[in-house]
């Protein structure tokens, strides 16, 4: 405890706890109260993709020849691997899930008026990262799904008038799929 | 604490609590806290277990194999060239490499790491003086490795030898013996 009051002292760990844990919301009855959960919901699940990711990027490789096996390593081979990364394949689809469920509610609650216009601007950047990171992730495994879901993307990404092309080729990394032969 | 937030019952207005009694706030807190607690555990077990795994890991034994070990004359050292399929992982690579087997009787086989122990040169067998003699600063080994004479620190490193069957196998990694 001495610990404790000796870091709350010094530390916001007070603020982060009221700003966290009793946050004031509107009275509500029943189950809509969970409804203000939906936003801490994605910010768990984000903690839990940035750990997970970051342990996955201990053993996974980023390059074309070996991607898929150092993926397929890590469900054979590492301990916990298959749980570390089926935590960060779910967490992948439910933080997207959870954004967008977040962001329904504050829609239709319209808790993004008047003084909340630039909490939802910010929240449309989030977002905005949130599918960047879900789509650029699908790719890492670099089995068929992800590279075909690679040409879809970046074929999308290359008609973009004039710019498409470019635009695709800096996608790519290349003129092409994987590396040049 | 009165009101409906300190109050332990529902409906009908609040009833005096008694110390042992604890409101649905704090009930609540401590719920939410204790569940956090243990999924955190869980999760940090699964993600730490992960994480230092590769301290703990079994390591294959790579043995190699130098042929018949008959093939092995005593007083003849004979430098051995292998080559060693190691798998890492997904990654196989192969490593050239080599050993100087020794045997006195034919019975009993001593294999040296093939870089002498002052700076790492390749040394060599010379017949004449039954003597390892390195190019490089004149160190000079008995057939058993020992420092006979030069700048070497330590007697030949060696790997460890077995016989499987009528073949003789090493494990090639340098084993510093003083
Ligand atoms: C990375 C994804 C996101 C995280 C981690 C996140 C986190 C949070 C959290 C913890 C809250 C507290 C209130 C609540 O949970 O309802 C909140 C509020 C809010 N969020 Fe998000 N959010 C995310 C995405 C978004 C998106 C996509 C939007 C909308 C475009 C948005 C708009 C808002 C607004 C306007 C509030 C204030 C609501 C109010 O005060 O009632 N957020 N956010
Ligand atoms: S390296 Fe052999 S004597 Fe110096």
């Amino acid at each position: 405890m001495k610990a404790y009051e000796w870091a709350r002292e010094r530390t916001g760990l007070d603020q982060i706890w009221t700003a966290l844990m009793e946050r004031k919301i509107p009275e509500a009855r029943g189950w809509v109260g969970l409804l203000y959960t939906l936003g801490s919901a994605t910010m768990m699940i984000f903690t839990v993709q940035a750990v997970t990711g970051f342990l996955l990027a201990t053993n996974y490789v980023p390059s074309p020849d070996h991607a898929y096996d150092s993926v397929r390593y890590i469900d054979s081979q590492v301990l916990f691997g298959r749980v570390v990364r089926g935590l960060h394949h779910w967490g992948a689809t439910f933080m997207v899930v959870f954004a967008v469920l977040h962001m329904m509610r504050v829609y239709f609650m319209g808790s993004y008026k008047y003084p909340r216009e630039a909490t939802w601007m910010a929240g449309v950047g989030l977002l905005l990262l949130v599918l960047g990171f879900s789509f650029t992730g699908y790719l890492l495994p670099w089995d068929q799904k992800a590279y075909w879901a690679t040409v879809v993307g970046t074929t999308i990404a290359g008609t973009t008038p004039f710019v498409g092309a470019m635009i695709a080729d800096i996608l790519r990394g290349s003129d092409g799929m994987g590396p040049r032969p | 604490m009165s009101g409906p937030d300190g109050c332990g019952c529902a409906g009908k207005g609040c009833t005096e609590k008694t110390p042992e009694e604890i409101g649905r706030r704090a009930f609540l807190t401590r719920t939410i806290v204790a569940l956090s607690a243990v999924i955190t555990a869980a999760l940090s077990t699964t993600g730490l277990g992960y994480f230092v795994s590769p301290a703990f890991q079994r390591r294959d034994e790579d043995w190699v194999d130098l042929g018949r070990a008959g093939d092995f004359k005593a007083g003849a050292p004979r430098l051995v060239e292998f080559t060693q399929r190691k798998r890492d992982a997904w990654v196989t690579s192969e490593r050239r490499s080599a050993a100087w087997v020794v045997t006195s009787d034919g019975k009993t086989f001593t294999a040296f790491d093939p870089r002498c122990t002052h700076l790492g040169c390749p040394y060599r067998w010379d017949a004449g003086s039954s003597r390892f003699i390195c190019p490089c600063h004149t160190a000079v080994f008995g057939p058993d490795g020992k420092v006979l004479s030069g700048p070497a620190p330590r007697p030949l490193d060696q790997y460890q030898t077995k016989l499987e069957g009528s073949r003789l196998a090493i494990l090639p990694k340098a084993e510093q013996i003083t």
